[in-house]
């Protein structure tokens, strides 16, 4: 039970940051923010850029976190879904401050591996991985660049060499197969 | 927002997995304000998906970090370091909260009131230092709690003729703000004002421009000049 346990502190630690306990903000802090940085590290390939994100995310977390109810689900599912926003709102101003063959250089090589590897760092016995496992290839790929590095549909098309439309189409019968399988 | 109920699901997975743009991702942040399904949806996408964040090889997070978020987190609404007054007084604006965000400009000028504090041989139970919209120290209070007060003015406060400056602390909630007495021209003074509660940490001070004589409500009701928290000499 230990995993309840955990998350019962997130909400207590979310219900006295709204009443000003910086304290608890930095509980927060010491027991998610090495997770954090690795995560928005993820999708926008930066460090400086990652801390940045983390350190906006954990202002909001603290201006915000009197909306945080369960019915938003988790409080760590919604810490993290803070953080995943701001590393995607970088990544949609354009903030990075690569060259286009850094970027493409660095998506081609590296991320790719990394983004296939967080699937293989699934617990095996846990039904993200199985539904994922149950997917083909390409449509596991297109979901991971998706969700864990932050590629937008027209980038998972080029990467995939696939066109535009057929991304789509294939990521959305992808996420309604998986939403099936987790039921 | 415009979408069928049935396509709820596949647009809760699209927004977390962060495939929409911008503007319809704000659409959609607002319409889970509104609508408890698709705020149900989207809370079930992200936990769906959750495990592929919780299994990241965690980065050393650092101290230099952590000081950079603490010196910017606003205070927040409720709590002692941005108590609203009643309404009655209606002169709030969102440039307090800049300047509640100066606390390190105050601190600092915090540590000379204590210099003279601590050089005066009746020793103050609690110092505010005041400060206005801008963040800049204009003045500082300093309660001794035997109905005195004495209040230094740390800049010079264009004041109208027929105006005067009222200085206010809030001792609770339920009492309001209360009168510690009017600053004669625009000078430094000492205050006697009514017996009240000993003065605690974090209690609200502030200086309003009101009518010649004071308030003519036992409240404020004019601009906020000047306003800080007591903090107690240590």
């Amino acid at each position: 039970m230990l995993v309840d346990v955990r998350v019962n502190d997130l909400d207590k630690a979310l219900a006295a940051c709204a009443k000003g306990d910086r304290m608890a903000l930095r509980s927060i802090y010491d027991r998610e923010a090495g997770r954090l940085i690795a995560l928005a590290e993820r999708i926008v390939q930066r460090r400086e850029l990652a801390e940045e994100v983390v350190q906006e995310a954990f202002i909001r977390i603290w201006t915000h976190a009197h909306q945080y109810s369960p019915d938003r689900g988790s409080a760590h599912g919604w810490i993290y879904a803070i953080v995943r926003n701001r590393a995607l709102n970088l990544l949609r101003d354009g903030k990075r401050e690569y060259t286009v063959e850094d970027v493409e250089a660095l998506r081609e090589s590296e991320q790719v591996d990394e983004i296939m590897a967080t699937w293989q760092k699934l617990d095996r016995n846990s039904r993200l991985y199985e539904c994922l496992a149950a997917l083909d290839e390409t449509k596991r790929r297109g979901i991971l660049m998706a969700y864990v590095g932050g590629y937008s549909h027209g980038e998972i098309a080029g990467r995939l060499r696939i066109p535009l439309g057929t991304a789509k189409s294939w990521i959305r019968r992808a996420l309604s197969a998986l939403r099936g399988c987790m039921a | 927002m415009m979408y069928e109920r049935r396509d709820i699901p596949e647009i809760a997975d699209e927004y977390v997995l962060g495939l929409i743009g911008a503007s319809e991702a704000a659409e959609i942040e607002a319409e889970m304000e509104r609508d408890a399904e698709l705020r149900a949806a989207v809370a079930a996408s992200r936990e769906r998906f959750l495990p592929l964040d919780t299994t990241v090889e965690p980065a050393a997070a650092n101290e230099a970090l952590w000081r950079k978020i603490e010196v910017n987190l606003p205070p927040q609404a409720g709590t002692p370091s941005s108590i609203q007054f009643p309404p009655v007084n209606d002169n709030q604006t969102n440039g307090w909260r800049v300047a509640a965000l100066s606390a390190i400009a105050a601190s600092v000028m915090l540590a000379v009131g204590l210099v003279f504090s601590l050089t005066r041989t009746a020793e103050p139970l609690v110092i505010a230092v005041l400060v206005n919209e801008a963040g800049e120290v204009q003045a500082v209070v300093e309660d001794f709690g035997n109905e005195n007060a004495r209040i230094r003015l740390l800049a010079d406060i264009e004041v109208p003729t027929d105006k005067t400056m009222q200085v206010w602390t809030l001792p609770s909630r339920e009492m309001g703000p209360i009168s510690l007495g009017l600053i004669d021209g625009v000078h430094s003074a000492r205050l006697e004002g009514p017996a009240l509660p000993s003065p605690r940490d974090s209690q609200l001070y502030e200086i309003t421009l009101e009518q010649a004589g004071g308030s003519p409500t036992g409240r404020p009701t004019g601009p906020i000049l000047a306003k800080g928290l007591a903090q107690r000499p240590r």
